[in-house]
């Protein structure tokens, strides 16, 4: 954007003379030229976001703030009056939507003069304040309200009481501003907020809006407002729902949003199907709007379909898929508005394989296809996030619908992308994709995929690690043999060991996944974990011996199944981990696991049993006798009644196993 | 009844009619009539091309307005460019739409290509028969100024269009719908309301 210095001379330099003119009116000691450069520069700056930097800039904040404070200072004359207003709806312009000018608001010490303007006689003036805190309290910059000090709940309340809507409507934007923790909203219960805000939705159609706002930021999350508001009156939920009809588009959202919160906050509340499909269409509709409130009405709408099959499919049956999707087909799509329709396509697409099937039939995946290369970050990020959705389906997977050059080049550059929030994105919907069935795998290879997923594996942030691997792993299920190779040969063995031993536990269970897939299948992938001397075996097994979650000990297990399906040397190579502790006088991590309370833990663990004693192979009546001495048989002959009928049935094989073996033996 | 018609007076502007009636009938408006003085000063001063009065009295009545509603802004802002350009004043026009505009446009890609628009007014020696002509057209201006009036109205916590044409319109339409399905006493003459048996 340009700033106002750069247009043309002649243009510029007679602006920039009447500007800094300006500036020395304002401060003059004249009253009346005084005002006369307030109001000036007061029509000079309101939408105008331009003028308000150039003015930012120009120092003329402090200047107007300075104006405020001596015209507090003096008598209550008419003029002074004057000024206060004046004054005060600069400063707010200033602040109106526009964060730099919040903070050279709120720098030049103004805050506390606009706030002694609330105690005026003169309505104007109480007016001109109350409207220039609500523009600072609509921005993050805002300062935080304490609300768990005695005199500012008063004073708050004093706010929401008031006769003036501007004043009212200030104490609501205080709360959307300021209620974050459980602690916050229980204390603006217990002042009685709710109920003054039940009130306010009987009121005019600002403090309505105002009202269903801060009402949802108080109930959020919190179960206890929830059946308060609901229980304290019968009339509450019913004003809520009565005002999702309001003509005021505005309105109908926030109604809306405020019956999501409280749905999604307590579920025993708005559960019949009525409210549901109101719900539903309703969004769709006000999704039309071509201002803001159909941006945000996607947003509700992901949040109102959240982890909820039932309204998804309420959804799906509303025809949303077609809805979104001739949203989508429109030209100059606000990148908001993109995001949105994304995100609740995503949403849609995130449980039911109808709504994919519909979604991939109305060929709305080139339209997402599209935005992978938007120019906002945050439509890539929307983009590959509903791309993870769609891509949920095996049916589809199978088919290979998603290993298009057009879908896999795009992601694949995405992996690269400046913002880490894409990158994440992007590695989710990879990690979908590259579970493909059929050989289709290499179109992911081909475009350089596979490297830049393992340098992401070694990238400084956590959550890259994590989602890489993620990628690695599901790139690694079920491949062929070559396929394999390739991977392990970019990846190489000292890393995937130091990525077993990552810091981070997540990271750590990831890795090991990942090992599990390599040594799936064909006995010959058994040889990669013993290469270079064995160092990723030895890595899981340490890994195994201080695993601080059951995950890590799952996965790690099944790798050790894994290889001890494969022959003596490999048996003897498990062994050896599984008794390394009992040797140095320690539990053994097998024992911890075998008592654990995870049954899908017990069952590998004893997977890896049984493939270590199947009687067939030579060295298993030494291993059960070392298995014995260890005291392993004995805790699993502890365990043939076990609750998980898995478990149960795993654990007879391998002592039918074990008895066979000891009966040859003896 | 009394509230309707005190609704329609306050919505349309009539204030001393509204004065008047609320006097005789005792109605009293949701509003302070004294604000419809104002409103229709801005209103006013729109139709006969004052445009930078009127911005200044709007910012006066609620600086909210203007700064919450860009596309109100960049509608007034195109009218005040539509006015110079109409007053010959062809440099100060062209330094308007530089300063003012055409920042606006660059935010918003629709009010560029009106920007575009009117600027192309410029480029004809006879505007009144260029395709973009209907911009100097007095339709324009009432059309800008019926888009304050609304906001202003929605500013006040009024609603923008008054109740009773869109009872009206109801009244004819629910009649319509009943025709096809009964007979009924209908409404013929609006101005009467006089019910008329229907012919048997």
């Amino acid at each position: 954007m340009p700033t106002p210095a750069s247009p043309s001379a002649s243009a510029s330099s007679s602006h920039r003379r009447g500007s800094s003119d300006l500036m020395v009116r304002i401060g003059s000691a004249d009253s009346e030229i005084k005002l006369r450069a307030l109001r000036e520069l007061k029509n000079q700056i309101i939408g105008n976001r331009t003028k308000k930097l150039f003015f930012v800039k120009l120092g003329a904040v402090p200047a107007v703030s300075c104006a405020l404070a001596e015209a507090q200072a003096q008598a209550q004359a008419q003029a002074q009056a004057d000024l206060l207003v004046q004054s005060a709806a600069a400063l707010g312009s200033f602040a109106c939507g526009f964060d730099a000018g919040v903070r050279a608001v709120l720098d030049s010490g103004a805050f506390a003069n606009l706030v002694a303007l609330l105690s005026f006689p003169d309505d104007k003036v109480v007016d001109a304040g109350a409207r220039s805190l609500r523009m600072i309290y609509q921005s993050k910059l805002a300062p935080k309200y304490d609300f768990l000090q005695e005199e500012n709940m008063e004073f708050l309340l004093s706010l929401l009481n008031s006769e003036n809507e501007t004043v009212t409507g200030l104490g609501a934007s205080i709360i959307i501003h300021s209620c974050e923790t459980v602690v916050e909203q229980k204390a603006l219960c217990h002042a009685g907020v709710l109920k003054k805000l039940t009130s306010l939705l009987e009121g005019s159609p600002s403090q309505k809006d105002a009202s269903l706002e801060s009402l949802a930021t108080i109930i959020k999350k919190n179960p206890e407002a929830a059946s308060k508001f609901v229980s304290e009156s019968r009339r509450a939920l019913r004003s809520v729902i009565d005002l999702s009809k309001d003509r005021n588009p505005r309105t109908r959202l926030l109604a809306c949003m405020c019956l999501i919160v409280i749905r999604n906050t307590s579920p025993c509340y708005l559960q019949d199907i009525g409210i549901k499909t109101k719900l539903v269409c309703l969004l769709l509709e006000l999704l039309d709007d071509p201002g803001q409130v159909g941006e945000e009405a996607s947003f509700a709408f992901s949040s109102l379909l959240a982890q909820k099959e039932d309204l998804q499919k309420l959804a799906f049956e509303a025809n949303a898929i077609e809805k979104l999707h001739n949203h989508l087909q429109k030209q100059l799509l606000q990148p908001r508005r993109y995001q949105g329709i994304l995100l609740a396509l995503a949403e849609l697409c995130s449980k039911l394989e109808s709504c994919r099937s519909r979604f991939l039939s109305l060929e709305v995946l080139n339209l997402v296809t599209d935005a992978l290369t938007h120019e906002v970050s945050d439509v890539r990020t929307a983009a590959c996030i509903c791309l993870r959705s769609v891509s949920r389906s095996i049916k589809s997977l199978s088919a290979g619908r998603f290993m298009k050059e057009m879908i896999v080049i795009p992601l694949v550059r995405l992996l690269h992308d400046p913002s880490t929030s894409v990158q994440v994105a992007a590695l989710g919907a990879v990690s979908n994709i590259v579970v493909d069935f059929t050989t289709a795998k290499s179109t992911f290879l081909q475009c350089g995929g596979l490297k830049l997923l393992v340098q992401l594996s070694k990238s400084m942030d956590p959550i890259l690690r994590l989602n890489a691997l993620w990628g690695l792993r599901n790139l690694m299920f079920l491949a062929d043999n070559t396929c394999k190779e390739g991977i392990f040969l970019e990846l190489t063995a000292p890393s995937l060991s130091s990525l077993i031993c990552d810091p981070e536990p997540f990271v750590q269970e990831q890795a090991l996944a990942l090992v599990r897939n390599l040594v799936d299948g064909c006995l010959d992938s058994i040889k990669y974990v013993f290469a270079e001397d064995g160092i990723i075996l030895d890595a899981i097994g340490r890994q195994l011996q201080g695993a601080s979650k059951a995950e890590i000990g799952i996965q790690g297990m099944y790798v050790l199944s894994n290889i001890a399906r494969g022959d003596e040397f490999h048996k003897e190579a498990v062994m050896h981990q599984l008794l390394l502790q009992v040797n140095n006088g320690t539990q053994a991590f097998i024992l911890k696991f075998l008592q654990s309370n995870d049954s899908q833990l017990r069952t590998a663990t004893i997977w890896t049993i049984i493939n270590l004693t199947i009687p067939s192979s030579p060295g298993a009546s030494s291993r059960v006798v070392k298995l014995r001495n260890a005291g392993i048989v004995s805790q699993i002959k502890t365990m043939v009644n076990d609750p998980c009928v898995d478990v149960k049935l795993r654990v007879r094989t391998a002592l039918g196993a074990i008895m066979t073996i000891g009966d040859s033996s003896t | 009844m009394n509230k309707l018609v005190m609704n329609f007076l306050v919505t349309e502007g009539y204030v001393d009619a509204a004065e008047k009636f609320r006097l005789e009938s005792g109605t009293e408006p949701d509003i302070d009539l004294a604000t419809i003085t104002d409103r229709m000063a801005v209103k006013k001063a729109v139709q006969s091309g004052n445009v930078e009065d009127a911005i200044e009295k709007v910012n006066d009545l609620n600086p909210e307005i203007l700064d919450t509603n860009p596309q109100l802004f960049f509608h007034l802002q195109q009218q005040r460019l539509i006015e110079l350009i109409r007053n010959g004043k062809v440099e100060e026009a062209l330094e308007f739409a530089q300063e003012e505009l055409a920042p606006r446009g660059e935010e918003n890609q629709s009010f560029l290509e009106e920007l575009e628009k009117t600027v192309a007014l410029l480029a004809f020696e006879d505007v009144s028969n260029c395709p973009v002509g209907e911009l100097l057209d007095i339709s324009q201006r009432l059309k800008t100024a019926s888009e304050v009036n609304a906001a202003i109205l929605t500013s006040q916590s009024h609603e923008k269009d008054p109740k009773l044409p869109s009872l009206l319109k109801m009244l004819i339409w629910a009649q319509n719908q009943l025709d096809e399905k009964a007979a009924y006493p209908r409404i013929n003459d609006l101005s009467t309301a006089k019910l008329e048996d229907p012919a048997v």
